[in-house]
């Protein structure tokens, strides 16, 4: 029986405590810091040698949604009645709104030193003390909204861009490639600054802090943003009925990208499932 | 954690510790390498600032004072030749900050994950940026052997236990 995964803004008192209380349980029980090294040990970026599986790739996506399984299976085997929120940014743009309330996941970080102060995983609740981590910081750090560059969450219209395009990804299948809903969606562009960011990765940029870096696996708002960007895959699937996931088959041997993708069959790294078998969860969660 | 092999699709009770699938000490390593094959590949990026000359990034070792803070680089050949590619080798005050490349030629750091900037110096000082008041880059973790990893860098890693 599929279970499903509702817009945070629709829970009710109650499913809030609940999974607030079932995250602080997995990272009591030192279950949550491996999430986090996991994500940094998996982070390879494409100008260098290796398989990319995570991210800069087509596995972008079946990575993201394997990943956040793990954590709701974690939190299930807590609190069988948790699964994971997500956060749609298109609507809740504001340092106001959720999931920056003090029932969820506390709001911004104060000047100077960015720490989260409200809420259930500002250290001084006693809950929330980081151990893996870029820098020797014990606390959670935000800055939402860049407040250096006063950047803007990303549009419907941009979101709608990604969603529009009926390629799921196209060669060579890095962070460079301009077109394919993968890449729009995790959001490499060319260039830098705030033109450069797009969708996933303008979403990290501004929630800052934590969210920027290696282990931005900290914040727990990470796993409410990758709901929301799990959400678009399933939501171009439905746009795009023919749309599969691409490269079907592996790069060959004179191929600049032979081995440092993962190809619709092969095994996702570090589990033993494929792209092929994560197109279709329905029989384990939906979208409300 | 716990990684439940075959478990989304089969549901089958065969566990795999994520230990059991860790990237080997020379994966790890690979993150600061970029071989020569790889940066031959980058073009030059025409959209990110003035353009640059394919290759220039062994050039332009930096030690200065920003924020605050002490940033040194430098490109360090790979010992097995000038075919094994290198590594830029960074610090800020003195502690190992891990820069990746982009294909596209730009740079990014452990600190500022989703953007990349032109130039290694960029990458860093965008780190700098990131690292608030009283706080440093984490001590590089002992590797298995009890000295640093291969490079120098902090992957933060190391302490690589899996609850029982
Ligand atoms: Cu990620
Ligand atoms: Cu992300």
């Amino acid at each position: 029986m599929a279970y499903l995964r509702k817009n945070v803004r629709t829970l009710t008192a109650g499913e809030r405590r609940r999974f607030v209380d079932a995250l602080l349980t997995v990272k009591r029980r030192g279950e949550y810091d491996e999430f986090v090294r996991l994500h940094i040990d998996y982070y390879t970026a494409d100008g260098e040698d290796g398989l990319r599986a995570a991210h800069m790739a087509p596995s972008f996506l079946p990575w993201h949604r394997r990943f956040l399984l793990e954590l709701e299976r974690a939190l299930r085997r807590v609190d069988s009645s948790v699964t994971v929120p997500y956060w749609d940014w298109t609507r809740d743009r504001t340092t106001a709104s959720v999931p920056w309330t003090r029932d969820l996941l506390g709001g911004d970080g104060r000047r100077p030193d960015r720490q989260v102060m409200t809420g259930p995983f500002a250290y001084a609740a006693g809950h929330w003390t980081l151990r893996e981590g870029v820098t020797d910081a014990a606390f959670l750090t935000r800055d939402l909204g860049g407040s250096d560059d006063h950047l803007e969450l990303p549009t419907g219209g941009e979101l709608r861009r990604a969603l529009d395009d009926p390629v799921y990804d196209a060669w060579p299948w890095n962070s460079t490639v301009r077109h394919g809903f993968r890449n729009k969606l995790e959001g490499w562009g060319s260039g830098t600054g705030s033109a450069s960011w797009h969708n996933h990765n303008r979403v990290h940029r501004w929630v800052g802090g934590a969210m920027l870096g290696g282990a931005s696996v900290n914040d727990p708002v990470f796993w409410l943003h990758h709901a929301f960007v799990d959400l678009q895959w399933h939501r171009w699937q439905s746009a795009h009925r023919d749309g599969r996931y691409l490269p079907e088959g592996p790069p060959g041997a004179g191929d600049e990208q032979h081995g440092r993708v993962v190809a619709r069959h092969d095994r996702l790294p570090p589990w033993d499932e494929t792209p092929d078998q994560l197109e279709d969860v329905s029989r384990i969660y939906r979208y409300a | 954690m716990v990684v439940g092999a075959g478990g989304v699709a089969v549901g089958t009770e065969q566990r795999v510790t994520a230990a059991a699938h860790r990237p080997s000490r020379r994966e790890a390593a690979r993150g600061l390498l970029v071989s020569a094959a790889a940066l031959a590949l980058a073009p030059a990026v025409a959209d990110s600032g003035p353009a640059r000359p394919a290759g220039d990034f062994r050039g332009g070792a930096f030690d200065e004072t920003y924020r605050g803070r002490r940033i040194r680089g430098s490109w360090v050949p790979d010992p097995a030749g000038p075919e094994a590619g290198g590594a830029w080798r960074i610090a800020v005050d003195g502690r190992p900050l891990h820069l990746m490349r982009r294909a596209d030629g730009t740079w990014l750091s452990m600190l500022d994950h989703y953007t990349s900037y032109p130039t290694p110096l960029a990458a860093t000082r965008a780190a700098v940026d990131q690292i608030g008041p009283r706080q440093r880059l984490r001590a590089p973790a002992p590797g298995p052997d009890g000295g640093e990893h291969t490079g120098g860098h902090t992957h933060m890693g190391g302490r690589h236990g899996v609850p029982a």
